[in-house]
């Protein structure tokens, strides 16, 4: 195998480890990580109850599961290589033959494979609890999950080239990005129900809201006839596919860019700006 | 005095630490933008209840929205604030800061209680813009004026309703300090839970009597709860009366989990300095 390959593929297997590793190997993160994405949900749907509106139970629990990945993106792959700074990791990672690209997948993996155990018991409890009415569509379902995580993942990938030339602000602007973007995605409600035609377009440039627009649609039927429209899925997963690719790009060069920069200025590993 | 004084630079650095990385302006604006986001995603999913479900009637709905836009606001204030001193001792603990405050003669006590000022003198300017903003996007975007009373004795009450809710903050506050003196991991997970439990049970988003016996009770007990009915009943229908009733609920309340929290944060201070937990980083 080309040397270049090989180091990088080694490179994504042990941040890969090393990430699921950390989950895997103290049980209780799950139990953790699964308190405030489960108690907004039932808050949630017991709004819905009492607006007289059952069947909307669904959307608060799949809300709580995607949610638990957008926070890992955010939290996790965004920031990341700011808490690596301020520890003293990323020196380690720039000073090493180690691609910072093959680093980055091997985070994003690991961090979906470490949240997976948490969404899916929140999931399983809100199923247990409510029984929501769902027609899914199961390929379909698999299809634009495994999309959608890819496109939030590569954005995860982007914003932690762009926090690597921020300091302490990068917790604020995660605060400042976590719930809005919730919204804007429509996470806990189905946007097409609730926002003019105008909103609901501007939301499309974020993947999470396209994600959830077909995860909505292939889990639940938001037509009064009851049948998904697959035309607006196929259109969902097409612009997943779209942005993932270009995030990905993207990711790649910025992180690039501001690599060389960091190391010209001497700013790379400076830990408190 | 030197309390006051204790208390006073505690102030001084709960903004500096939020503030002091960008300019005032900025920093609350993006402390103001999550509140709002929040409150408009529980105000969306009513109005899809409105419109597609069978419980809400066109002029009920109005009232519901105010309902939810002051106890959702006010839950984002509560939750702000009331674990910044979990978030004082862990941060503390990793910039060596906690153990330099514990060893200086005023001990740990009041700085916690600055931290928490500071941040309720900026959760509170945070809470009432982002009520504001709910209200105009919920105009622009579902059509519909929220029959808020805002008269200068309503704006009044409320704020005197905002300084009693301090004690059953800091209250809680404590209650998660004392638990993360002892903690090096997982430190933020309690107060994550608590959070949580408090979305459900303070009667937020909805009437906790829709809850199943005994969880009702445990919400109407809360009071936090009491904090909320008391800014609906001045801010939305309007009823003094109602208002110095839940008050006084909150009031009586508040002082039980102050004197509570205190006397658990004093213990669990006292235990972890036998133990040599104070500036203990990893398990």
């Amino acid at each position: 195998m080309n040397p270049r390959a090989s180091i990088w593929l080694k490179t994504v297997y042990a941040r890969t480890w090393v990430r699921t590793k950390s989950i895997y190997g103290e049980p209780l993160w799950v139990a953790v990580n699964v308190g405030f994405p489960f108690f907004t949900s039932l808050a949630l749907s017991l709004l819905y109850s009492s607006a007289g509106l059952k069947s909307g139970i669904g959307f608060a629990f799949l809300g709580g599961v995607m949610v638990s990945f957008w926070g890992n993106v955010l939290w996790s792959m965004a920031s990341q290589f700011n808490w690596d700074k301020q520890q003293g990791l990323f020196e380690l990672y720039i000073t090493s033959p180690a691609p910072i690209s093959a680093i980055l997948i091997g985070m994003s993996l690991g961090g979906i494979l470490g949240t997976a155990p948490s969404a899916v018991t929140l999931a399983i409890i809100g199923w247990v609890l409510f029984a929501p009415p769902a027609n899914p569509l199961w390929p379909l379902v698999a299809v634009t999950f495994a999309l959608t995580l890819a496109s939030l993942y590569a954005m995860g990938m982007a914003l932690s080239s762009l926090y690597l030339v921020y300091g302490r602000e990068a917790d604020s602007v995660n605060e400042a990005l976590h719930e809005p973007v919730s919204f804007l995605s429509g996470v806990y409600f189905p946007a097409s129900l609730a926002f003019p035609a105008a909103l609901q377009a501007i939301a499309l440039v974020i993947p999470l809201a396209v994600g959830m627009d077909a995860l909505q649609r292939t889990l639940f039927n938001l037509n009064a006839s009851g049948v998904a429209d697959l035309s607006l899925v196929y259109r969902d997963i097409l612009l997943l596919a779209i942005m993932g690719t270009t995030l990905l790009f993207a990711a790649s060069k910025a992180l690039k860019i501001l690599e060389e920069k960091g190391r010209r200025a001497g700013t790379i590993a400076v830990r408190l700006r | 005095m030197s309390y006051v004084r204790s208390l006073l630079a505690s102030i001084r650095v709960g903004w500096a630490r939020d503030f002091g990385w960008t300019n005032p302006i900025l920093g609350f604006s993006l402390k103001t933008i999550a509140p709002i986001a929040s409150t408009m995603t529980a105000l969306t999913i009513l109005y899809i209840g409105f419109r597609n479900g069978v419980s809400i009637t066109p002029e009920k709905f109005p009232y519901q929205l105010g309902f939810i836009i002051i106890g959702a606001t006010l839950y984002a204030h509560i939750s702000a604030y009331s674990w910044v001193p979990t978030l004082a001792i862990a941060e503390g603990k990793w910039t060596f800061v906690f153990p330099q405050v514990y060893v200086s003669t005023r001990s740990s006590p009041p700085y916690l209680a600055g931290r928490c000022l500071a941040s309720f003198a900026s959760s509170t300017v945070t809470s009432i813009a982002s009520l504001a903003v709910a209200v105009v996007i919920s105009l622009l975007l579902f059509g519909v004026t929220i029959p808020l009373v805002v008269t200068p004795l309503s704006v009044v009450l409320f704020g005197f309703a905002l300084v009693v809710n301090i004690f059953a903050s800091m209250g809680l506050g404590f209650l998660l300090g004392a638990y993360a003196v002892f903690a090096s991991k997982f430190e933020w997970a309690l107060p994550t839970y608590v959070s949580g439990i408090l979305m459900v049970f303070s009667e937020a988003l909805f009437p906790v009597t829709s809850l199943p016996h005994p969880f009702s009770d445990i919400g109407n007990v809360l009071p936090f709860t009491e904090f909320i009915r008391a800014s609906r009943a001045v801010l939305l229908d309007g009823s003094v009366g109602s208002y110095f009733y839940y008050l006084g609920l909150s009031f009586v309340g508040g002082i039980i989990l102050l004197s509570l929290g205190l006397l658990a944060f004093k213990y669990s201070e006292r235990r972890a300095r036998r133990l040599g937990v104070l500036d203990r980083k990893v398990v």
